[in-house]
């Protein structure tokens, strides 16, 4: 029995765990509670410190500062084969002497377990990834998503308490990545261990994640599940890094319940007068009569249709640039004069600093 | 003119090239593998023989007194071994320490690898003529003077492999070693079964550097034994030279015998050295 047999808490705890390199900060105090299960997507930028973030749970780096728990042990001084987690490495890191089957068995023998015992995990693990012709190939007899999946398999074969995977997908062409992201989230069904998942890809942390954990510069900015940090960005950065094409952003100030700025619209009685960053999805933009209530006259600039969608870049009479997500039947052409509304309900506030001002929707 | 006969020309063009270059890589081949012929060929003549007038280009009848003299009148034989021995010691033990101390040069995070690895390339540029003395007074301090030990254990010290070692682990993905880490794989563990395997064919090129090296190696041997038990065929032949008059024959045949075991060496090894140079160009 394991000693992570018996335990009920959380799966991995991080407290104040950062990371510098001489006076570089990498990683500032990030504090995570993930819970048995989760499918956590670590995401952000290039640099922000996700991978970095992987490797000290991993124990592949060493912390400045802070406290890993994994399994409810604290893992700061634990060797990375001691820490119970499997990895799967954003360029796989396959042993490229090694066939498909010692890649997977690999692990296991290291642990000294029994060569049947080997073989008969490697066997089921092969299965389940439909690997079991390509077990006596090298690893440069193999196309990027079986090489993946020997990754994975590896990975699974131990029956880790946590799955590390950094980056598995960016490796693979676009179609590939969509089928691995659906056979990922299966597979994580069906195994159920927690997963700590990063990439800088907000589809794949949309659609796979129970939780996000998004970060930039090395603090994170927001946890929260994909609707949450879609509908609620925390902050300005947050608004425009999550979603395709991002929150449109306009700088203005709040006076007597109407924003000013490039354009003057109502906004709710309760948002607090002064300096803000005003914010709206282009989903939420609505194309409306000429004339209507609270109509801004707009320009069209340009037309993107990408199938069921079009999206508008609109320019209003203050210079304002929009950008609205309308049906991908429309017939708008760009040079069209349009009007736009911004409806109240759906905007969100972001104070000076960039931070997301909370404010009672029904005001 | 028709399509035809254009491409006729165009053949013709080719063949005309490719005759003009074959003509020029057959003389060229012609120099490199003459001199050696020459010396096959006078090693299977008599000291009559070798300068008569015109000369017999084919040894027929071949005469085998040279290298009969060379087996039986001479040391040849343990000169064979000894340099067997030390060049096959020296080998193996260096790729063996170079190729961990290149593992920890390109991958142990310790202070003052730096410098470690500066100073083993300043220490390349020391000329052998100036660390002879020196060299010789710590072997002889020692006591290793006229042993098999004065003859392996100085070219280890060469920094050469350790930085040509260094080279070839750097290109393998860190990945890599975090993967074996995660299996559970300790640091020696790493560089033995990831690493090792990852890295023969750098392993090749350096065994047949330093086995090369040490069997031509002259002034070293030279100057650490005096006992004619543990002479090299570098210094065997030469003192056979200075002593055993103008013999061009057996001097022939004593070259043909050296150049045997390199040969048999660089052929065992071939398809790996073939190999490198392959990955090389074919590396994505």
């Amino acid at each position: 029995m394991t000693p992570t047999d018996t335990y009920s808490g959380p799966a991995i705890e991080l407290i104040e765990v950062a990371k510098h390199y001489g006076k570089v900060t990498v990683l500032d105090r990030v504090d995570l509670t993930v819970a048995p299960g989760e499918f956590i997507a670590l995401l952000g930028p290039s640099g922000c410190g996700k991978s970095t973030l992987l490797k000290l749970i991993a124990g592949l780096d060493e912390l400045s500062h802070g406290e890993i728990h994994i399994a409810g042990r604290l893992a700061n001084y634990l060797k990375p084969a001691e820490r119970d987690v499997a990895m799967v490495f954003q360029n796989y890191a396959l042993y490229p002497h090694m066939t498909v089957r010692e890649n997977m068995g690999f692990p296991l023998k290291m642990s000294g377990i029994a060569r049947d015992i080997v073989t008969a995990k490697v066997d089921e693990a092969a299965s389940l990834l439909q690997l079991d012709a390509q077990l006596d190939r090298f690893p440069d007899e193999l196309s990027g998503g079986q090489r993946q999946r020997v990754a994975l398999g590896r990975a699974i074969v131990r029956e880790p308490y946590v799955f590390l995977m950094d980056e598995p997908l960016s490796n693979l062409d676009a179609l590939l990545r969509v089928e691995m992201r659906a056979e990922l989230v299966r597979l994580h069904k069906r195994v159920g261990r927690t997963t700590i998942y990063v990439t800088h890809d907000q589809v794949e942390a949309m659609t796979m994640a129970n939780r996000i954990v998004l970060m930039k510069g090395g603090v994170v900015q927001q946890v929260g599940t994909p609707a949450e940090i879609y509908a609620t960005p925390a902050n300005t950065f947050v608004a425009t890094f999550v979603g395709s094409p991002p929150m449109n952003l306009f700088k203005g100030r709040i006076e007597q319940a109407r924003f000013r700025g490039a354009f003057d619209t109502a906004v709710p009685a309760r948002v607090m007068p002064g300096d803000v960053t005003l914010g709206i999805r282009p989903e939420h933009v609505e194309i409306v009569e000429a004339g209507e209530k609270e109509a801004l006259a707009a320009t069209i600039d340009l037309v993107e249709r990408v199938g069921p969608d079009a999206y508008l870049r609109l320019t209003t009479q203050g210079r304002a640039t929009v950008t609205a997500r309308v049906d991908g039947a429309s017939r708008a052409k760009e040079g069209e004069r349009v009007a736009l509304r911004l409806p109240p309900a759906r905007l969100c506030f972001f104070d000076a600093a960039g931070n997301r001002m909370i404010v009672d929707k029904e005001g | 003119m028709t399509a035809e006969q254009h491409a006729r020309i165009r053949v013709r063009q080719r063949r005309r090239r490719e005759f003009g270059r074959h003509l020029v890589l057959g003389l060229v081949a012609f120099i490199l593998v003459a001199p050696f012929y020459y010396v096959l060929l006078a090693s299977l003549k008599d000291s009559t023989e070798i300068f008569s007038y015109p000369p017999k280009l084919l040894p027929i009848p071949p005469y085998f007194g040279n290298y009969r003299d060379l087996l039986w009148n001479t040391g040849f034989l343990r000169w064979m071994f000894n340099t067997f021995f030390v060049a096959t010691s020296v080998t193996v033990l260096k790729v063996f320490l170079d190729s961990m101390a290149g593992y920890a040069l390109a991958k142990i995070e310790f202070t003052g690898r730096r410098l470690v690895f500066l100073l083993m390339i300043i220490l390349l540029m020391v000329p052998i003529g100036a660390l002879i003395v020196p060299l010789w007074s710590m072997v002889s301090g020692l006591g290793l003077i006229n042993t098999y030990w004065a003859l392996i254990l100085p070219p280890l010290a060469n920094p050469l492999g350790a930085i040509l070692m260094r080279q070839f682990i750097l290109g393998l993905p860190r990945d890599l070693e975090n993967a074996a880490r995660l299996d559970g794989l300790s640091e020696f563990a790493i560089y033995w079964r990831i690493v090792l395997p990852l890295i023969k064919p750098g392993l090749v090129v350096l065994a047949v550097i330093i086995f090369t090296d040490q069997f031509m190696s002259f002034t070293w041997p030279l100057i650490a034994t005096t006992s004619d038990e543990l002479q090299v065929l570098t210094v065997g032949i030469a003192a056979m030279r200075a002593h055993g008059g103008a013999n061009y024959g057996l001097w022939s045949a004593s070259a043909v015998m050296s150049l045997v075991p390199i040969g048999v060496f660089f052929f065992v090894l071939q398809r790996q050295f073939l190999a490198r140079s392959l990955a090389g160009a074919l590396k994505q």
